[in-house]
C-alpha cells in the first residue's frame, strides 16, 4: 500500500506545499504586525501578481529571474495608489478594515473579470524539469519556490531586527505615538510596509499562479492560506508564519493522502477553531494586553 | 380650404401613412431572447465560454441572414448570459432572472449536472425549452419526464462502454482503473456508471474524491498511487481541475496510462499541464480536421482569440437543429417546437450530421442526442484522432 517511496514523495509535497503557503502568507502578516490591518484584498493582489508574470513572463518572454521580481514590483508599485486613497484610513482600524478591503477585494477581482475574462490561463514554470533521487520526484519548479521562500523567511527576520527601517516598522507597530515621538515618520514606514506586503502578495501571486492555474478568482483560495497560517502562526508573526505554513503544508500532505482530501480540510479548520477558542493569538503570536 | 386642397393634403396624408408602413414593415423584426446559463467563472470556465461562444456564432450567422421568420414575423435573436459557477444553487438562480426576469423561453445550459439539476425545477415548470450537457442520467430521467430538456452531446451512459472495450484493447495488461472525481453531482453520477462499465470488462476500480476549487490534487494521488493503478481515468473533470490532475499526477512520479472518458476539450489540458500533457489520451467530441467542422473552426477563431473548447462545436450544433426545428414548426410555441425536434431524426445538423435521438430505454425519453465521438493523444504537445468509435 503506502510504500516508502510514497511515503518520502508525501514529504517532499510536504515541502513543496509549505514553501508556496508561508510566501503567501507572509506579506499577509506584515501588513496586520505593522498597521493592523487586515488585509482581505491580499488575494487580489495575488491574482494581480499572477497577471502581470503571465504579460512579462509569459507574453514578452522576459528572462525569469528578471520578469518574476518585475512583476511583482509594477504590482506593489501601482498598488501604492490604493495605500494613499484607501488603505491608509484603515491602519490601526482591524474590523472597518475587514469590511472595507473585502470590497475592495471585490472590485480588483471583478475589474479583472472584465479586463481578462473568466478564463483559466496558463503561466509557464520557470521549468519543467522533474529531478530524480530514488524513487523520489522533485519537480524543480517547487524547489526553487522553497528556496525562494526560505530567503524571503530570513530576509524579513534580518530586516525587521536589524535594519534601520525594519526597527522602525517594528517600534510603529508596538506604539506607533511614541514612535512618532522619537522621530519615527510613521506615515512613510506605513507605505514601506505596504510596498513590501503587496510585493511579497504579488510575488507569491506568481508562483501560484505557475504552480497551479491564473484566473480573476485564484485570489480567494490564497487569502484563504493565508488566513488560516497567520491564524495558527499568530498574526503578525513571522516566525509563526514559518510554523504555520509548515504545520498546513505537512498537514494537508500527511492528511491528505492518508485520510483524503475531506478530512484534510476538516483538520485544518478544526486547528484554527480550536487556536481561536484557546489560543486566540496564535502559536508564536504575542497575547495581547 | 377648397374641396381640391384637402383632396391633395388627404392624397398626401395616405401616401407618407403608406410610406411609413412600408418602411415600419421593412424593420418589422422583433427581438427574440435566447437564454444561456454557462459556467463563466471556476474550474469549468472553459466548458462555459464554449458553450456560450457556440450559441453566439450560430445567432450571429442566422441574424446575419436576415433572422429568423416564423409565423409571418422576423426575429432577430438576442443571447442574455448568466454564470452559474458551475454549481446547483447559481444555476437555479441563473434560471429564475432568465425564466422570470427575462422572460427567456429557450435556454442553452448549464453544462454539468449539479447546474443541470438545479436549474431543471424552475425551466420545466415553466417549460421552458433547455439544451443541456451533463451526465446525471435524472437530468432526462426525472419527475417532469424530460419533456422540455435536451441532453445535446453524449453522456457517461452512451460512451463509457465503447470507450472502456477500446483501452481493454488498446492496453490488454492493465488491471486496476483509479479515478478522482469532484464530490458533486457529475462525480456521484457519473463515476459509478464509469466503475460499472470498467468492472464488467474485467477490471477493478479504485475512486476518490475531491470538493471544487481544489487546486492541489498531490496528495489525493499520492493516494492513487498507493494503490498500483495501472490507468488513471479522469472521467468528467472540468478542464482545469483535469489538467492539474496530469500536471500534478506526472510530477509525483506516476508513470501509468492517463485517460480522461468524458469532457470536450484537449486543449485547456495541454495549455494547463504543458509538456506532461504528452501520452494522455482523451475522449473528445468533435475532429477538427475534418471538412464540415473546418467552416465553424474558421468562424470561431474570426470572432475570438485563444484556445477553442470542444463545447463551443457542440453547441453550435445543438443552436442549428433547434433554429430548424423552429423554422418547421413555424411558431414561438415551445410545446410545438418540442414535438418538432423530436421529428428531426435524420436532419443534417452542420456538425456532428444525421441527428439521432435516443435514450428511451435509459431515460424513458428521446431526448438524448447519440453521435460518434474521438479519442484523440497528445504527443509533442499537439493532439491527434486516435480513433473514431460510433457507440
Amino acid at each position: 500500500m503506502f510504500s516508502p517511496a510514497v511515503l518520502g514523495q508525501v514529504f517532499v509535497d510536504g515541502i513543496g506545499l509549505s514553501a508556496i503557503y508561508i510566501l503567501i502568507a507572509l506579506g499577509f502578516t506584515l501588513l496586520f504586525g505593522i498597521m493592523r490591518v487586515v488585509n482581505f484584498a491580499h488575494g487580489a493582489f495575488a491574482m494581480l501578481g499572477g497577471y502581470a508574470l503571465y504579460y512579462l513572463y509569459g507574453g514578452l518572454g522576459l528572462p525569469y529571474l528578471i520578469a518574476a521580481p518585475a512583476a511583482a514590483l509594477i504590482v506593489a508599485t501601482v498598488a501604492l495608489v490604493l495605500e494613499r486613497v484607501v488603505y491608509r484610513f484603515f491602519y490601526q482600524r482591524m474590523f472597518q478594515s475587514m469590511i472595507g478591503l473585502l470590497g475592495l477585494d471585490m472590485a480588483i477581482m471583478y475589474l479583472a473579470v472584465i479586463a481578462w475574462n473568466a478564463e483559466e490561463r496558463s503561466v509557464p514554470p520557470s521549468t519543467d524539469a522533474l529531478l530524480h533521487m530514488g524513487s523520489l520526484v522533485f519537480p524543480a519548479q517547487k524547489l526553487i519556490i522553497a528556496a525562494i521562500a526560505a530567503i524571503a523567511l530570513l530576509a524579513f527576520y534580518v530586516f525587521t531586527h536589524y535594519s534601520r527601517y525594519g526597527l522602525a516598522m517594528r517600534a510603529a507597530a508596538q506604539d506607533v505615538d511614541i514612535a512618532e515621538a522619537q522621530g519615527v515618520n510613521s506615515t512613510a514606514i506605513y507605505r514601506l510596509a505596504f510596498f513590501i506586503a503587496i510585493f511579497m502578495a504579488a510575488l507569491a501571486g506568481g508562483f501560484y499562479a505557475q504552480t497551479y492555474a491564473l484566473s480573476p478568482f485564484v485570489g480567494e483560495p490564497q487569502l484563504m492560506i493565508a488566513f488560516i497560517v497567520v491564524i495558527l502562526g499568530g498574526m503578525g508573526s513571522i516566525p509563526g508564519v514559518a510554523l504555520g505554513g509548515l504545520l498546513l503544508g505537512f498537514a494537508n500532505s500527511f492528511l491528505g493522502t492518508f485520510y483524503g482530501s475531506a478530512t484534510s480540510i476538516f483538520v485544518s479548520f478544526g486547528a484554527v477553531i480550536l487556536l481561536l477558542i484557546f489560543r486566540p493569538w496564535g502559536l508564536l503570536g504575542v497575547k495581547e494586553a | 380650404m377648397s374641396s381640391k386642397t384637402l383632396k391633395t393634403i388627404a392624397m398626401r396624408a395616405l401616401c407618407a401613412a403608406a410610406l411609413s408602413g412600408a418602411a415600419w414593415a421593412a424593420h418589422a423584426q422583433e427581438t427574440m431572447k435566447i437564454g444561456v446559463i454557462a459556467s463563466l467563472s471556476g474550474g469549468g470556465t472553459a466548458w462555459g465560454l464554449g458553450l456560450e461562444r457556440g450559441v453566439q456564432i450560430a445567432i450571429d450567422q442566422l441574424n446575419a441572414a436576415g433572422g429568423l421568420k416564423l409565423g409571418g414575423k422576423t426575429y432577430q435573436l438576442k443571447l442574455i448570459a448568466y454564470d452559474d459557477q458551475y454549481n446547483a444553487a447559481q444555476a437555479k438562480t441563473a434560471a429564475d432572472r432568465l425564466v422570470n426576469r427575462d422572460q427567456v423561453k429557450i435556454i442553452f445550459g448549464p453544462v454539468g449536472s449539479p447546474g443541470a439539476l438545479g436549474s431543471l425545477p424552475v425551466t420545466q415548470p415553466a417549460r421552458v425549452l433547455q439544451f443541456v450537457d451533463g451526465y446525471a442520467p435524472q437530468i432526462l430521467r426525472n419527475q417532469w419526464k424530460g419533456a422540455y430538456v435536451f441532453r445535446i452531446n453524449n453522456s457517461t451512459q452512451e460512451f463509457s462502454e465503447p470507450i472502456v472495450k477500446w483501452l481493454h484493447k488498446f492496453a490488454p495488461n492493465a488491471k486496476k482503473i483509479g479515478m478522482i472525481a469532484p464530490n458533486d453531482a457529475t462525480g456521484q453520477a457519473g463515476v459509478p456508471i464509469l466503475a460499472d462499465a470498467y468492472r464488467k470488462n474485467g477490471f477493478t476500480v479504485w475512486t476518490d474524491s475531491y470538493e471544487r476549487g481544489t487546486k492541489e490534487f498531490t496528495p489525493l494521488l499520492l493516494r492513487m498511487m498507493a494503490q498500483n493503478v495501472d490507468v488513471f481515468d479522469l472521467n468528467a473533470n472540468a478542464p482545469g481541475e483535469a489538467g492539474l490532475l496530469i500536471k500534478q499526477a506526472r510530477q509525483v512520479g506516476y508513470k501509468g496510462i492517463i485517460i480522461q472518458s468524458g469532457g470536450a476539450g484537449i486543449d485547456e489540458l495541454i495549455q494547463i499541464a504543458g509538456p506532461l500533457a504528452n501520452g494522455l489520451l482523451k475522449y473528445d467530441v468533435i475532429d477538427e480536421s475534418l471538412p464540415r467542422v473546418k467552416p465553424f473552426v474558421a468562424a470561431y477563431h474570426q470572432k475570438y482569440s485563444g484556445v477553442m473548447n470542444g463545447l463551443a462545436p457542440v453547441y453550435y450544433n445543438a443552436a442549428n437543429i433547434l433554429f430548424e426545428a423552429m423554422r418547421r414548426a413555424g411558431t414561438t410555441d415551445n410545446t410545438q417546437i418540442r414535438d418538432q425536434l423530436e421529428k428531426m431524426t435524420g436532419y443534417d445538423a452542420p456538425i456532428f450530421g444525421k441527428v439521432v435521438w435516443t435514450g428511451e430505454k435509459d431515460y424513458g425519453v428521446n431526448h438524448q442526442l447519440l453521435h460518434t465521438f474521438v479519442i484523440k493523444e497528445v504527443t509533442n504537445g499537439k493532439a491527434s484522432v486516435k480513433a473514431v468509435i460510433t457507440p
